[in-house]
């Protein structure tokens, strides 16, 4: 066994590993115990570490035909109760879209790491991109919540990996990791933070007699118990639009009463589930709002321009979907401008627009597979505070 | 055409043992080989047709089968000697019955010669489909319930010959017609190494060597036959006739389960069910039910169950 | 009284095995479905299976929506994906029985990749295709198997493609145990489907089914009864007959097991060397335990 695949003590030395390295890590954390998965650059190295970390801990670790096979294992395994991670990029993530919409629907908890690459189709494999932000909310067919965490940093996914399994656990739902090829090949100094045992979610399973369990039952939270396969409870698991009980209907009432928990069941749990970065946005004259590594390269010019007396502040959501507005709303107060750099045409510059409407947003788009510098930042911004002077 | 030379011909050496000196005397040796599909009954005809030919007879092999592949009534007839007219065997002139099934068996006695034929037998049984035409569980199979001891009170030489457990025991059931030549073969005067030569000729390569056991096996057991008290031959294999179970037939039949698709009604052996007015499927003539469940078995919809119950024997007691 | 009735499917009773408040179920009259649903129950009924413990993962399809009606853990999953869906389960939980209903479209189609490659893992799961020659749910399209000259919604000039031979197929894929049985048969259907569920890896059964209202409608195949009956002796053309103008089924299409080898089963294989490997590192820590070192 290579050094490199032990698994890090809490509060161990600091420790230079990949952002990939680092989401093989928190996986296991978190207590991830199984993994399936098809190779795609620049993903591949989430599998590869957790082959050889899985079988450390009990787990189990399997390399499946497809990436559509992957993520039905991934489910699969979820069914059984066992904490899944399945990781891939842009095509593969394509392919796993229905299967995603089937664990969203059926309310099985799982992690999707989905490392972007410029797109579309084959695209760029070894480039970077922030052209799913889109895709992550939206990509499967029909009406479905989602959550979808990016992080920026390589501490970050550590920490988001383990947060996105929390989450999964907690709320019964797929949680995408997001972020770009860039930071997960990048290789950072990392000094893991002792996660402790809390953070460990469990989902929340049936206990009381069989015949008064409804598996799909609303209940205080909106998040109905699991049963565990085994247990005595031998429900029914579809993707066909199902009742409390967990068989399928298409009784209007019941339909409207089941899917419409499902689209809400996050809302009154936002406190848990928003995350978000604001820096300097108190008195900002131009916020930028961005993720990832157009985030880290926004940082740096806000250094540069504050310098300059330029009031720069930087929104970066960590939780992307859903979108922390009531949080973006706060940090645009006093925002002459918005300025959304992103490795794309434009998407998250949609979602600002939508959320602050009547700001003037601009938008910085690139999609050359070159990540957007902070010195380009830092003049549009520069620029945009000008322009917008009172 | 070439004639054995009559050389040994005041040769009625031992008993009635037909040889081929009764062949050389102008009439033909008549075998009679009878068995049940997928047995062997044509392997075993042809050699010994094969080695009786080798010997320069005239020998005429007429034969009945593919009624079914498997489990239908197969027979060969061997004639062989100086001259062979016809190329069946008339009732009554059979020299050897060799029978690779009990019933089989059984059903040609007639063609045995009444004063010398020899009846070589497997007790091995196969029930036949119309044997069970009654389908109520328990009822008794219309197969013959003569034991061998019955049998032989008929036969001039009778051998019952447990031969496929024989074969079993040598590793391939398979070779029970085999152990059957080897009994045959003693009724006859070729040669053992003769028989032998044929039979590699006839059975796959890679069963020779236990086609060859089987063979010997069947001689020796002939030969230690006639040696023993001819009640210990062979075990009595008296059918057990079960007495009928008295049980009635009840059909339990969800009627909201029922979608009319009317398979058991068409496929019930006893054609006792239909459907009603509603479409619904019900039992129209309960005395003639068996209980087969076959329409339990191939309902689609779950929606009858076949219920046995038992009811109490009509003064007999429990 | 000395005889006792000699009856093995008295003591099983379907609706043990059912959700009965599901029933009736919403297969059309005379789907064969129906029957073959009852011969996999009748084999758990007789390997004394634990209702709790058996996991019956489908796709999409009349096949797909067997799953329902079964009281065990049951999961309706994706097209084409049940074979996927319950590899995971059953690496995550070999404790669990699992069970893939599956029909010839899900199976062979759209999850045609996931069959060969369950095939070739050998992980413990018993696969019940059960094949009625067409996609029945939409209405009555050419499916895989679907056999030359028939008529279909998509083939209104009767099917030219040659269809698929599942067992041979699975058999060149490297599954284990390989059978193929119809639907008339049911107690031989049973044998067959509790010879695979005991198999010790993965088992292909392939379950030759009718569509009555749909197939048999478009094709003038007769009723219910006489598609049943069929079965007995006109059986559709196997894919690798050099004769394609059999209109039916042909009746050389062998069943029973068919195939069945000795390999290692995958998730068995994958947790010894686990615990292997756990069971080394264990021994190394110790060892510089021991030394006092780090």
């Amino acid at each position: 066994m290579n050094a490199v695949d032990k698994l890090p003590a809490p509060g161990a030395a600091l420790r230079l590993v990949s952002g990939n390295h680092a989401c093989a890590l928190g996986a296991v954390a978190a207590g991830c115990r199984f993994f399936a998965g098809y190779p795609i650059t620049p993903s591949s190295e989430i599998a590869e570490r957790l082959s050889r970390l899985l079988p450390q801990v009990g787990g189990v670790f399997v390399q499946m035909e497809d990436e559509i096979a992957s993520i039905a294992a991934v489910i699969g395994a979820s069914m059984g109760g066992v904490k899944a991670l399945t990781a891939t990029s842009g095509p593969g993530f394509s392919l796993k879209q229905e299967n995603i919409g089937y664990a969203a629907g059926a309310e099985v908890p799982c992690v999707i790491v989905n490392v972007m690459r410029g797109g579309p189709s084959t695209g760029m494999p070894t480039r970077p991109s922030q052209s799913d932000i889109m895709q992550t909310r939206w990509g499967s067919h029909g009406d479905y919540p989602m959550i979808v965490l990016a992080p920026a940093s390589v501490r970050e996914i550590y920490t988001e990996t383990v947060r996105a399994f929390d989450l999964a656990e907690t709320f019964r739902t797929p949680v995408v990791l997001l972020y770009d090829q860039v930071i997960a090949q990048l290789t950072e100094t990392v000094e893991f933070p002792d996660i402790g045992d809390d953070a460990r979610a469990e989902r929340k399973w049936a206990s009381g007699p069989r015949e008064a369990y409804q598996p799909y039952a609303a209940n205080e939270d909106g998040i109905p118990a699991m049963s565990r396969p085994g247990g005595g409870y031998r429900v029914h698991t579809t993707g066909l639009t199902h009742s409390e009980s967990g068989f399928p209907t298409q009784n209007p009432e019941a339909v409207a009463r089941n899917l419409g928990r499902l689209l809400t069941k996050f809302e009154r749990h936002r406190d848990v589930i928003d995350s978000w970065q604001a820096l300097d946005c108190d008195d900002a004259d131009v916020l930028i709002v961005a993720i990832g590594i157009s985030a880290r390269a926004a940082t740096r010019a806000l250094a540069t321009a504050r310098a300059k007396g330029v009031r720069l502040g930087l929104f970066r959501p960590v939780t992307l979907w859903p979108f922390p507005e009531t949080a973006l709303r706060a940090a645009a107060k006093t925002a002459r401008a918005v300025l959304v750099p992103e490795m794309n045409a434009g998407q998250l510059e949609l979602e600002v627009q939508r959320i602050l409407g009547g700001k003037r947003v601009y938008a910085m788009h690139r999609y050359d597979g070159e990540p957007i510098t902070p010195a380009d930042i830092a003049a549009r911004a520069q620029a945009l505070a000008q322009e917008t002077a009172i | 055409m070439s004639r054995p030379n009559a050389s040994n011909s005041s040769a009625v050496s031992e008993e009635l043992r037909p040889t081929a000196a009764a062949a050389k005397a102008r009439e033909p040796m008549n075998v009679l080989i009878v068995g049940v599909g997928g047995q062997g009954v044509i392997m075993v005809s042809k050699a010994l047709a094969s080695l009786a030919q080798s010997k320069g007879f005239e020998v005429k092999q007429s034969e009945v089968h593919g009624m079914a592949k498997r489990g239908g009534t197969v027979f060969s007839h061997v004639r062989f000697g100086p001259q062979v007219w016809s190329p069946t065997i008339p009732k009554g002139e059979a020299d050897i019955l060799v029978a690779l099934e009990w019933a089989e068996g059984l059903r040609w006695l007639a063609y045995l010669k009444p004063d010398s034929g020899i009846f070589i037998c497997d007790t091995k049984r196969i029930v036949p489909p119309f044997a069970c035409l009654n389908r109520r569980p328990g009822a008794p199979l219309r197969y013959s319930r003569e034991t061998p001891a019955e049998v032989r009170e008929h036969v001039a030489q009778a051998y019952a010959i447990d031969a496929t457990r024989m074969a079993e025991e040598l590793g391939n059931e398979r070779a029970a017609n085999v152990v059957l030549i080897g009994a045959l073969s003693t009724a006859l005067d070729f040669p053992a190494e003769d028989w032998e030569k044929s039979l590699a000729q006839f059975v796959p390569k890679k069963t020779i060597a236990v086609n060859l056991d089987a063979f010997r096996l069947g001689r020796s057991w002939i030969a230690e036959a006639r040696t023993r008290v001819i009640e210990a031959e062979a075990p009595a294999t008296r059918i057990p006739v079960p007495a009928e179970s008295p049980y009635s037939v009840r059909l339990e039949i969800t009627q909201e389960w029922c979608k009319s698709c009317d398979i058991c009604v068409k496929l019930c052996p006893e054609r006792c069910l239909r459907l009603n007015a509603e479409r619904i499927v019900e039992l129209a003539q309960p005395d003639k039910c068996t209980g087969c469940r076959l329409c339990e078995l191939l309902c689609p919809d779950f929606a009858i169950r076949v219920h046995l119950d038992r009811v109490a024997a009509r003064g007999a007691p429990a | 009284m000395s005889s006792t009735i000699v009856d093995s499917a008295a003591e099983f009773d379907v609706r043990d095995y059912l959700r009965k408040e599901m029933m009736p179920h919403f297969l059309c009259p005379g789907c064969g479905h129906g029957i073959a649903l009852r011969a996999l129950l009748w084999a758990v009924h007789e390997l004394g299976m634990d209702k709790d413990k058996l996991a019956v993962v489908s796709g999409i399809g009349c096949a797909g929506r067997l799953s329902a009606y079964i009281d065990a853990n049951t999961f309706h999953v994706t097209h084409g994906r049940p074979l996927a869906y319950a590899t995971g389960l059953a690496l995550a939980r070999p404790d669990l029985h699992v069970v893939v209903i599956t029909g010839d479209g899900d199976c062979l189609a759209i999850g045609g990749n996931h069959l060969i490659h369950a095939c070739r893992r050998n992980l413990k799961l018993t696969c019940l295709m059960l094949n009625n020659e067409v996609y029945g749910m939409t209405g009555g399209q050419v499916s895989p198997t679907t056999s030359e000259t028939r008529l279909t919604t998509t083939t209104p000039l009767g099917n030219s493609e040659p269809n698929f031979d599942a067992c041979a197929l699975a058999a060149a894929a490297g599954a284990s145990f390989v059978g193929r049985e119809v639907t008339h048969h049911v107690p031989k259907l049973k044998e067959l489907i509790r010879a695979g569920l005991a198999h010790p890896g993965f088992a292909f059964v392939e379950v030759l089914s009718d569509c009555t209202e749909i197939f048999g409608r478009k094709n003038e195949l007769g009723s219910s009864a006489e598609m049943v009956l069929r079965q007995k002796s006109e059986l559709r053309p196997s894919a690798y007959r050099d004769t394609v103008n059999t209109p039916f089924r042909s009746n050389d299409l062998p069943t029973g097991v068919l195939s069945k080898r000795d390999r290692p089963e995958y998730g068995a294989a994958y947790r010894k060397a686990a615990a292997a490997q756990r069971a080394d590192a264990a021994a190394k820590d110790g060892a510089r335990t021991g030394k006092g070192e780090f």
